[in-house]
């Protein structure tokens, strides 16, 4: 593992080279936050400002979810004409945020060509209510990561508590199987190696394990939490409809209210729509204020995508989107017949 | 008195009668639906026919809908693969309804609820058969309850 003091330096040099020989208009990164265990995207336009580009243990924003809105294509031919050039984008992505960023050019979101993917092989980034979880009583005031990468914690009296990364970590990165990016142009750090790339399929065996009653009821659990803020959906960088489904009116497919009628076809709907498109980096779980197991249902679907058609999304950008594809021999057993 | 039983009372004295929402594609389906009706063919009148373009216009919050506004359970069906008036509509919604079934299996709900099933427009007798199925299946199942919105 790359300490993450190196991957910094690495990060400012490329942003610095980048934006001096104005090879992009934009570095998209993270920097600093003024909360521990916290840090901000950083849009990058001058190479004066390049100290500020951090990298730390607290990395986890998905940059991929700005590059749609970077590249949103104009509303009428009027516009079009007007419309400044696209810009050119430099973008840190860790291995799930690269997925994503490649699911975008896939679903022609963003032109491959107006991209630099700076890739980020990525040790697993901390769940910020797993640290707060393992300092109980105490109140962080500052964090910071040591030559192992187990976190530092200064707490409220000044003393010093060490949390073992491996037990903060994001569940989503725990599972993770490809945290080094793929086909990025720029690779900072030593590739590394997911912790346990068989978790995801255990535990969704283990649901599915479950008596059909248990697991509705398990899910009503769940989901009887949410307080339909849409959260889940702004975080996602797959969530780029310009009119989502769940705001239409005419009709309105999806109740508003947190009936939990409404509530489940929401999620229901939700996950459906990553079928084959979820890069699986943990933004919805991460953005439910009431912490969701967003992931129950679009872990599974992923993984029945890769079962029935061989397809994980943002692994290829020249290949088609599961969905948008077909092939006569496509299993049809879940058919009625007579 | 339980929940269980409630349902089952509703479904054996109240004379509870199944509604399906059954999603037909123009070209096949709704024509093989109207060959049974033509040929006299008997099948279960639970069935509410809502025809469609193609089986790949369905979208499967068009399902959810119908299962939150009380239909008991949904039929949809399209041409045979190979047979599309769209030359692939059918072959793209079969993959989407394979990951819908299993989503909603996965989810909780019974998978009898949501069938799917292919009838071109000359197999009136396959229409039927697959109607006295679904309502058999679904008439099994009981009033369905899980989805619907009672607010």
């Amino acid at each position: 593992m790359t300490p993450s003091h190196e991957i910094e330096a690495r990060l400012r040099e490329t942003a610095e080279e980048l934006l001096r020989e104005k090879r992009v208009d934009l570095f998209l990164g993270y920097e600093k936050a003024t909360l521990p265990f916290r840090t901000t995207p950083l849009f990058l336009t001058s190479p004066e400002e390049v100290e500020r580009l951090a990298w730390n243990p607290f990395c986890t924003t998905n940059l991929a979810v700005y590059l749609p809105r970077l590249f949103k294509a104009p509303a009428s031919a009027r516009e079009a004409e007007r419309a400044p050039p696209l810009p050119t984008v430099a973008v840190v992505l860790k291995g799930c945020d690269a997925r994503s960023a490649i699911a975008l050019v896939q679903e022609r979101q963003v032109p491959r060509e107006k991209l630099v993917l700076v890739g980020v092989a990525c040790p697993g980034m901390v769940d910020v209510r797993k640290a707060e979880r393992a300092l109980g009583e105490h109140e962080a005031l500052g964090a910071g990561e040591d030559a192992l990468g187990n976190i530092h914690v200064v707490v409220e009296d000044g003393r010093e508590v060490t949390l073992p990364r491996e037990e903060i970590v994001a569940d989503a990165c725990l599972e993770c199987r490809a945290p080094t990016p793929s086909l990025p142009d720029v690779l900072v750090g030593e590739p590394v190696e997911g912790k346990d790339p068989d978790g995801a399929r255990r535990q969704t065996d283990e649901f599915a394990s479950k008596t059909l009653d248990d697991r509705w009821a398990h899910l009503q659990d769940e989901l009887s939490k949410c307080i339909r803020c849409n959260a889940c959906r702004q975080a996602c960088p797959m969530c780029y409809c310009k009119e989502c489904l769940l705001d239409q009116t005419r009709p309105r497919w999806v109740g508003t209210s947190t009936d939990m009628s409404d509530v489940t076809i929401y999620h229901l709907v939700r996950a459906f729509h990553m079928a084959g498109r979820c890069t699986e980096c943990g933004a919805c779980a991460r953005a439910c204020s009431m912490g969701i197991d967003t992931r129950l249902l679009t872990r599974k679907l992923g993984q029945e995508v890769e079962d029935l058609y061989g397809y994980r999304s943002g692994e290829s950008a020249d290949v088609l989107p599961a969905l948008s594809a077909f092939d006569m021999d496509d299993a049809q057993d879940f058919l009625t017949e007579p | 008195m339980s929940q269980t039983q409630t349902v089952q009372d509703a479904a054996t004295d109240k004379g509870w009668e199944p509604r399906i929402a059954t999603f037909l594609c123009n070209w096949c389906s709704y024509a093989g639906a109207d060959l049974a009706g033509v040929s006299r063919i008997q099948y279960p009148h639970n069935i509410r026919i809502i025809r469609v373009p193609c089986s790949g216009r369905i979208n499967p919050a068009f399902l959810l809908r119908a299962l939150q506004n009380g239909a008991d359970g949904v039929l949809v069906s399209g041409c045979h693969p190979g047979d599309c008036h769209y030359i692939s509509g059918n072959l793209v919604a079969r993959r989407k309804f394979a990951l819908f079934k299993e989503l909603l299996q996965y989810a909780g709900i019974e998978p009898e609820r949501v069938q799917f099933t292919w009838v071109s427009a000359s197999e009136g007798g396959r229409f039927a058969a697959v109607v006295e199925k679904v309502v058999e299946e679904v008439r099994k199942l009981g009033p369905n309850e899980k989805l619907v919105k009672t607010l």
